[in-house]
């Protein structure tokens, strides 16, 4: 076997094996060339995309450029940051100069950001290697990755399931080894759910946390961008890279970054660990394997000396009707500037400017998009603003409350993620509200704006991923990432890889 | 009763019709064919319908919660930063002029 062949088989076996903190130590220490591992990636998109769907955008030429550039320096002596070589995708929702951005609408077609999203910039320049975008729902708008305009992604666990939204395709790259971890955007869920259906970590972090200028805006006062990884200890290293102060971003926090990765040392003994009624006890058709899987991490906590406390969230299940009113009412004013006039599609057809507008909206946006700016522009209209959003932001106001009483409490709360497994693709895309309820467990922490977490846990007799949802005190994501290493450690289940997928169905 | 509680449609009167969704969807400036604006009112009606269970919860001592984070925007500095630049700023327009945006004529009729 020649050189050149044996450095590849290397790489191809270190892209299942090797999480991220493990793949840039090798990078750093010679054992493994960024080359090597970023033409593993490429190879591995190339083989399993057109089944999967998870990207949108593959830049090979440029990463493998990168990637060159990076084992050059490492040749000269040059110590490489924390993500020195590794390679990395990114959502479609975030600018990265160089490469199209669409938010997987046809709106966006043909759109190029002018600049890098402030994230971007600092994997950048911790060393990272961006391989291209993935797929997600249109304009982050869905739970499931099924209202892409470029077509869904699939879970790699079972072709026929969906993979979550709407960060779909970066939990799909991440669980099938196209690229070793990925940024995504978290409004209502979209990142902690595909996180939970594909069997990978995901954290929404606090509000202000990390950065959002050069983000696509959903709704302003819920967005946040954050990390997903095949480890807890992944997604800390990433946490780490990408949090802090922008000044290009007002509602970026000027708080102290925590050591994330020192948090993972901890153990839980000592923590008081609150279990909601609503989110398991008294759950509305909670699965009953979900449910089983959180009652042993409980359990196992406990054994590991955390106190365990039941507390209350009344409000639970008015988070979903809360949420979709203030959500779509913010995009209903954020979607606004897709015009038809600065960028991305305009109407071919002729007529005046307000007919531009509406031609090249009614043509660009999709179903969901349409149902949501429409459902904001009720909620927010003369005669209507009082009963739906102003009532909503009142009883946001209920849920934000329920959430600092509870964890005056406890240190961190305790549930799923979602009330049922990975559905399968067109299964409910006629009933919008069904989808909706999918989104109980994980808008109350967008409403509040704290952070969450999604770790994998053991999964269902048939295979399919089941995700913890840990919930935490605002800029506290320490706490949930030492509770969730230790379920990583005990659980085992973050080294699973999903099979190849076998046919394009 | 306040305003707002009898906006919300009661007396079985529906809480959204095609007319609303049309009244909407031109204040959104959406085209819609007859098909999405049969299936979005269908649709809107269902969700509002879904979500009119708030009402039912007790938010008179409540104040609205607007902002995610409390306390004021920071200010900074009014001090000139390099910009994108004309070329750049107009490079992904569907029509461009002279460094400026393309549109159809608004004043003086077509």
């Amino acid at each position: 076997m020649s050189e050149a062949n044996s450095k590849t088989t290397v790489a191809a076996e270190a892209l299942d094996r090797l999480d991220l903190s493990g793949c840039a130590a090798a990078i750093a220490d010679g054992s493994l060339t960024s080359e090597a591992i970023t033409a593993a990636v490429l190879a591995r998109i190339e083989a399993r995309n057109s089944a999967l769907g998870a990207m949108l955008h593959v830049d090979a030429d440029g990463a493998i450029s990168r990637a060159r550039d990076i084992d050059a320096r490492r040749q000269r002596g040059e110590t490489l940051g924390p993500l020195g070589g590794v390679p990395l995708t990114i959502k479609d929702m975030i600018s990265v100069v160089g490469m199209p951005l669409t938010a997987a609408s046809r709106i966006l077609s043909g759109y190029r950001p002018p600049y890098d999203a402030t994230v971007v910039a600092r994997l950048r320049a911790a060393g990272a290697v961006l391989v291209g975008k993935t797929n997600q729902d249109e304009f982050a708008m869905g739970s499931a990755n099924e209202t892409s305009a470029m077509g869904p992604a699939r879970n790699p666990w079972a072709i026929d399931r969906v993979p979550g939204g709407s960060s779909g395709g970066s939990a799909v790259a991440v669980a099938s080894g196209m690229g070793f971890g990925s940024l995504g955007t978290d409004t209502g869920g979209s990142i902690r759910l595909p996180a939970s259906f594909c069997g990978v970590v995901g954290l929404k972090p606090t509000y202000g946390r990390v950065s959002r200028y050069g983000v696509v805006a959903y709704a302003s006062s819920l967005d946040q961008v954050g990390p997903f990884g095949r480890s807890v200890a992944d997604v800390a290293r990433l946490l780490a890279v990408i949090a802090g102060r922008c000044d290009r971003d007002s509602t970026s926090a000027d708080q102290p970054v925590a050591d994330y990765h020192a948090s993972l040392a901890q153990d839980v003994a000592g923590l008081r660990v609150g279990v909601p009624r609503e989110y398991l006890a008294d759950a509305d058709g909670l699965d009953a394997t979900i449910k089983k899987r959180i009652e042993t991490t409980c359990e196992l906590l406990a054994d590991r000396g955390a106190t365990i406390v039941q507390i209350r969230l009344p409000h639970t299940r008015q988070s979903i009707a809360a949420y979709y009113l203030i959500a779509t009412a913010e995009a209903s004013a954020n979607l606004a500037r897709y015009d038809g006039v600065r960028f991305g599609h305009r109407t071919s057809t002729g007529g005046a400017l307000d007919g531009l507008y509406e031609r090249s909206r009614g043509e660009g946006f999709g179903v969901e998009v349409k149902r949501r700016i429409l459902l904001g522009t009720f909620a927010l209209s003369s005669g209507y603003y009082d009963a739906w959003y102003d009532k909503a932001c009142r009883v946001r106001r209920l849920i934000h409350d329920d959430f600092l009483a509870a964890l005056q409490q406890c240190d961190v709360l305790i549930g799923p993620t979602s009330p049922v497994p990975p559905w399968k693709l067109g299964e409910m895309t006629d009933d919008p509200v069904a989808t909706y309820l999918m989104d109980v467990f994980t808008t109350g922490a967008n409403l509040a704006g704290l952070p969450a977490l999604c770790v994998p846990l053991q999964p269902a007799d048939d295979g399919l991923p089941v995700g913890l949802q840990l919930i935490g005190r605002h800029f506290d994501e320490a706490t949930l990432l030492r509770v969730g290493h230790v379920c990583n450690r005990e659980n085992g289940a973050h080294l699973l890889r999903p099979p190849a997928p076998e046919v394009v169905p | 009763m306040s305003s707002s509680e009898r906006d919300a449609g009661t007396a079985g009167a529906p809480l959204i019709d095609g007319r609303h969704v049309r009244a909407v969807a031109r204040l959104a400036r959406i085209r819609l064919d007859e098909d999405e604006m049969q299936l979005l009112e269908r649709d809107l009606a269902r969700i509002l319908g879904y979500f009119e269970e708030l009402q039912a919860v007790d938010t008179s001592d409540v104040e609205p919660m607007v902002h995610a984070t409390g306390g004021p925007t920071p200010m900074r500095a009014d001090e000139v930063a390099p910009g994108l630049g004309v070329v750049a700023a107009v490079a992904n327009g569907p029509a461009v002029q002279d460094g400026a945006f393309v549109v159809p004529k608004v004043i003086g009729g077509a």
